[in-house]
């Protein structure tokens, strides 16, 4: 915060409109791209429309309906479950990449991180396919090469057709864990030196110097990829979609709440319906990013806002 | 970082040097890569031949078909004159009020023209809505049972001669499903078939006569047929009398397996056949073709899935046009020539079914004339409807599938009669659920 | 040191494990990019044969990649999102720099509400916004048009978030208060010495822009309708048919989607990582 002098000085040296001006290209894309068509939404959702002359508003007849609906409360079970199995499943690993990765005597580290960042180059579409291949229960290559590492597993194991949720965490972790990890390495390249000299002289062990320097040190970092990858997964569609085969999955288990939405909105063609659903999964969003901050505010001092 | 704004402007560059030609013609929207092969010169002769109602044939992937159509049915965005439907995307174009269907209503046109008695009259059912026809159609779709026959006649058997019902067809080849391996697994099953399998749950419960709507597009998911058929398929994919798993339609694994002759038939519709030859030409002179198996003597022997129509939207310019050229493309026998040879598939049209094509031996089927088979099951096709819900049903279905299955593996119930109990619970449960979807919808109550 | 030193075998082994499981999918695609249909099921990786190596080279075939030059016209979706891609990371940076050097520093009353708004604007999903979207577009007639896909994307808030962190760590109120009295105009002060500062940022930002426009097909293949438009995503997910997948052609297609960027990241690899670095995921 900058002192009375400073602030006035400010003032009077730069005029008022500046920030305006810089926010304008902002300010004019958003209100028009996003703004309107979020109220056109908000008003389609307590419509049910088939056609401009079919058009009628059931007031919260949608809302109602979606919140009895047990299919509905199923995609909120499968996303929740794919979201904080994504998280827990991948944060931890990419850390341990970063960590390794963040070895001073390591030699290839550029290839490395090559490596593990290729996955994230590829699009939705070659990851469920080739995913769709590699967990097939007959010919697929993880059961190839765990049940030759492991003889005891079964070398039929029905990845796809009775675990649909482990086939997408073992996908997701494919696809996203490398980009996590160099999230992970910029926040451990940043950790300052000397505090890690300073620990290591004091004669603290490899374990109490992560846990007592680097861990604080990386924490906001880590909030930052948990926010991230809880409101990428919440929004999961397509990887879901092509590894089922445009399908919900068995036993609808690979239904996710935007899956519903498609579903509802472009397979039934209630365009009111699904933005009822939409709206739901903004809402839902937004409490748990305004959750996060709170948590985080809370637990460091001097926080973002 | 230079790197990407030196290419922003080349590339910028390049796009404004280098402009789309512009596109003339009424749009004729295709969802199908391989009809896109196989119209292209027939749309090229026609431009020719007519320049005043040329088409301009443009591929999109399904999804934005489908999106583009509802968008334009809803708030009247730009739509193609011509466009060409699969069934589960059609379904939704009939969604709401009649006078909403962005569709021309066909009907009268039809009866009038006689175009009606030319197709075979099960093949419109899934193009009429509440009695009106919103679109010509563009095959049948007859379905039969292909067999390896390479590895069942050296076994001596001659199948069509020795089954004519499901259980035959196990008895029969009951032998064949063999552990070649020795590892305790079965390595070859007699068909293919799974909960997964939207395929063939929708063509086996269609043959026995199963159904989601009835001819006044009423709900009845929890027809006591389908549960009896529902439990039918249960005993075949688990529990001792277990002939079924699982070759997935479209996918490499899938194939490898038929390569194999992991399993040796398949229910399989008549562009099946053109996939197959396409993307296995291994199996070339080792498959033949059969009716399918009936679930009691005397019943019926073949089934139907998918199908495409081609509709003029209302928003077109010039109907009659578009109404020509509809006629032309799905009518003419060379037309049903081209498309035979690139996909397979059977016109629906019944003067066209004296083709000479249909009835030669086909290399692929070890000499058969594929056709013609197919063409034989056409008037058994069974009927269906054009209701916006049948995806949904669909979609039920697979589930109901799956947890009967589960439920046989928990119970350790394996005969039908043990089956059908709950399978009729399963089905009323989601024809409840449907149910509650289609009293939703304020306008079809109208 | 020598207890680290220990560690290092067992850290190569975790990291090739690792790389391999990682790598293993892209060697398969390249593969079977080159493998004819007949082939196609017979081996995992390359087909067995009498050639060096026990592999058949001989029964390898390009025509997967000819194909998809020839038919599908592969050099004008190349340009297209070449074109896309870099045009949309460029501006979006551009904005979002802007947005964001307003956000922090500057002190004016409806800041507060602006970045609760931004904030907000991130957990928008967007399959929301896909319908009236789409109708706001044919009523501005921007449909089947770049115009259509660069504006609505052009500003996302992600950006703002991040360079608001960026710049609130990277640039001290010293340094704009001196240029101020200094007597330099304020575009010139954001372009000559805000942005330098927060260079890593701004180019760990393009890239993730660039990315992130490049694989999308979701918005293009519903927005344009000119298939001479398509970029290169929408091609490559129209190979995915409703009946069946051309597995030769998707395979060579998504090689040559692949190729570019990858290229883009290697060049680019140092200053992505030190964009992230430069403090903005510090919060």
């Amino acid at each position: 915060m900058s002192s009375s002098r400073n602030k006035s000085l400010a003032r009077a040296t730069h005029p008022a409109w500046t920030p305006w001006f810089f926010l304008a290209p902002f300010l004019a894309i958003t209100a028009i791209f996003v703004v309107w068509p979020l109220g056109g939404s908000l008003v389609l959702s307590f419509q049910q429309t088939f056609g401009p002359e079919a058009t009628k508003v059931v007031g919260w007849d949608n809302f109602k309906f979606l919140l009895r609906d047990p299919l509905f409360w199923k995609a909120v079970r499968n996303t929740t479950l794919y979201a904080t199995g994504s998280v827990l499943l991948q944060l931890p690993l990419a850390l341990l990449l970063a960590l390794a990765l963040n070895h001073p005597r390591l030699r290839g580290r550029t290839l490395f991180r090559l490596l593990f960042f290729l996955p994230s180059l590829v699009g939705l579409i070659f990851a469920g396919v080739v995913f769709s291949l590699v967990l097939e229960t007959r010919t697929g290559l993880l059961n190839h090469s765990l049940h030759a590492l492991i003889p005891a597993f079964d070398p039929e194991f029905p990845w796809l057709s009775r675990y649909p949720m482990a086939a997408l965490l073992l996908s997701a972790l494919w696809l996203y864990v490398g980009f996590n990890m160099i999230y992970f390495l910029a926040a451990l390249q940043s950790v300052p030196r000397d505090l890690l000299e300073a620990a290591s002289i004091d004669g603290a062990s490899a374990w109490q110097r992560f846990r007592h320097v680097i861990l604080p040190e990386i924490t906001p970092v880590t909030h930052f990829v948990v926010l991230l990858s809880l409101v990428g997964s919440f929004q999961m569609f397509e990887l879901s979609w092509v590894l089922f085969n445009n399908t919900t999955g068995p036993n609808d288990g690979g239904l996710t709440i935007v899956m519903y939405l498609y579903r509802t909105g472009f397979i039934v063609g209630d365009l009111g319906y699904a933005s009822a659903v939409g709206w739901v999964l903004a809402l839902l969003l937004i409490s748990f990013s305004w959750l996060q901050r709170r948590l985080r505010v809370r637990s460091a001092e001097g926080g973002v806002a | 970082m230079w790197v990407i704004v030196g290419l922003a402007l080349v590339s910028s560059a390049l796009i404004v040097a280098w402009p789309p030609a512009p596109r003339e013609g009424s749009p004729f929207w295709i969802y199908n890569d391989v009809h896109r092969t196989t119209y292209e010169p027939f749309i090229a002769a026609w431009n020719r031949r007519h320049p005043d109602k040329a088409v301009d044939l443009i591929l999109l992937h399904q999804t934005a078909l489908e999106r583009r159509l509802l968008s334009g049915f809803l708030s009247g965005t730009p739509v193609a004159d011509l466009v060409e439907l699969e069934r589960a995307q059609a379904a939704r174009a009939f969604a709401g009020p009649l006078s909403q269907v962005g569709f021309h209503d066909l009907t009268d046109r039809v009866h009038e023209e006689g175009l009606y008695d030319r197709i075979n009259a099960p093949t419109w059912t899934p193009w009429i809505s509440r009695g009106r026809v919103f679109g010509i159609p563009h095959d049948m779709n007859p379905v039969l049972l292909a067999y390896r026959a390479d590895i069942i006649e050296a076994a001596g058997i001659d199948l069509p001669a020795q089954v004519e019902t499901w259980d035959d067809f196990y008895r029969v080849l009951r032998p064949l499903m063999q552990d070649l391996d020795g590892d305790g697994r079965h390595d070859r099953f007699l068909l293919n078939g799974s909960t997964n399998n939207e395929l063939f749950l929708e063509i086996i419960l269609r043959q026995a006569g199963g159904r989601f709507f009835d001819d006044e597009e009423r709900l009845c998911f929890n027809d006591p047929v389908n549960a009896r058929t529902l439990a039918h398929i249960t005993t075949w994919l688990t529990g001792p009398r277990r002939m079924c798993t699982d070759a997935p339609e479209y996918s490499a694994a899938g194939h490898k397996m038929r390569l194999d002759g992991t399993v040796l038939c398949a229910v399989i519709p008549d562009w099946m056949t053109g996939q197959w030859k396409r993307e296995l030409p291994g199996l070339s002179g080792k498959l033949k073709l059969m009716p399918v198996p009936a679930f009691t003597r005397g019943g019926r022997r073949t089934s139907v899935y998918g199908g495409s129509m081609i509709g003029v939207t209302k928003t077109a310019p010039d109907f009659e046009a578009a109404w020509d050229f509809a006629n032309a493309l799905y009518m003419s026998p060379e037309s049903a020539e081209v498309l035979y040879r690139g996909t397979g598939i059977v016109s629906p049209v019944k003067e066209l079914w004296s083709l000479p094509i249909y009835h030669q031996p086909d290399p692929y089927f070890c000499g058969q004339p594929a056709g013609a088979l197919f063409i034989a099951q056409a008037p058994d096709i069974p009927l269906r409807t054009a209701s916006s819900y049948e995806r949904i049903a669909i979609e039920r279905l697979l589930t109901v599938a799956t947890l009967l299955v589960a439920y046989a593996d928990r119970e350790q119930k394996f005969t039908v009669d043990e089956l059908v109990p709950e399978a009729q619970r399963l089905l009323d449960i989601e024809h409840a659920a449907i149910d509650a979807q289609m009293k939703r919808n304020v306008f079809l109550q109208e | 040191m020598n207890r680290a030193q220990l560690w290092l075998p067992v850290l190569y082994v975790l990291l090739a494990v690792f790389a391999v499981i990682m790598v293993a999918p892209f060697a398969w695609m390249i593969c079977a990019s080159l493998k004819n249909k007949a082939d196609f099921f017979d081996a995992l990786f390359l087909p067995g044969g009498n050639g060096f190596l026990g592999v058949a080279w001989d029964r390898l075939t390009l025509e997967h990649y000819q194909r998809l030059f020839a038919e599908h016209g592969v050099h004008r979706t190349l340009v297209n999102s070449i074109f896309l891609s870099s045009v949309i990371s460029v501006l979006a940076t551009l904005f979002t720099a802007m947005a964001g050097y307003a956000l922090s520093k500057f002190e004016f009353r409806a800041r507060e509400i602006l970045t609760w708004f931004v904030l907000a604007m991130l957990v928008i999903p967007a399959p929301l916004l896909l319908a009236p979207g789409y109708q706001l577009l044919h009523q501005l007639d921007l449909l089947d048009s770049y115009w259509g896909l660069v504006l609505p994307a052009a500003a996302p808030a992600f950006g703002v978030f991040l360079f608001r962190q960026s710049i609130l760590n990277s640039v001290h109120g010293e340094l704009l208060e001196a240029a101020r009295i200094d007597g330099a105009g304020e575009i010139r002060i954001f372009f000559r010495l805000v942005l330098p500062l927060v260079r890593p940022m701004a180019g760990a930002f393009l890239m993730i822009t660039f990315l992130g426009v490049w694989n999308n097909f979701v918005t293009p293949q519903v927005v344009l309708q000119t298939p001479e438009l398509f970029p290169l995503a929408v091609m490559i997910n129209n190979l995915r048919g409703l009946y069946g997948t051309d597995y030769g052609l998707l395979m060579s297609g998504t090689f040559v989607s692949i190729a570019p960027v990858m290229c883009l990241f290697l060049l680019l690899q140092k200053e992505f990582i030190q964009g992230l670095t430069s403090g903005a995921v510090k919060g």
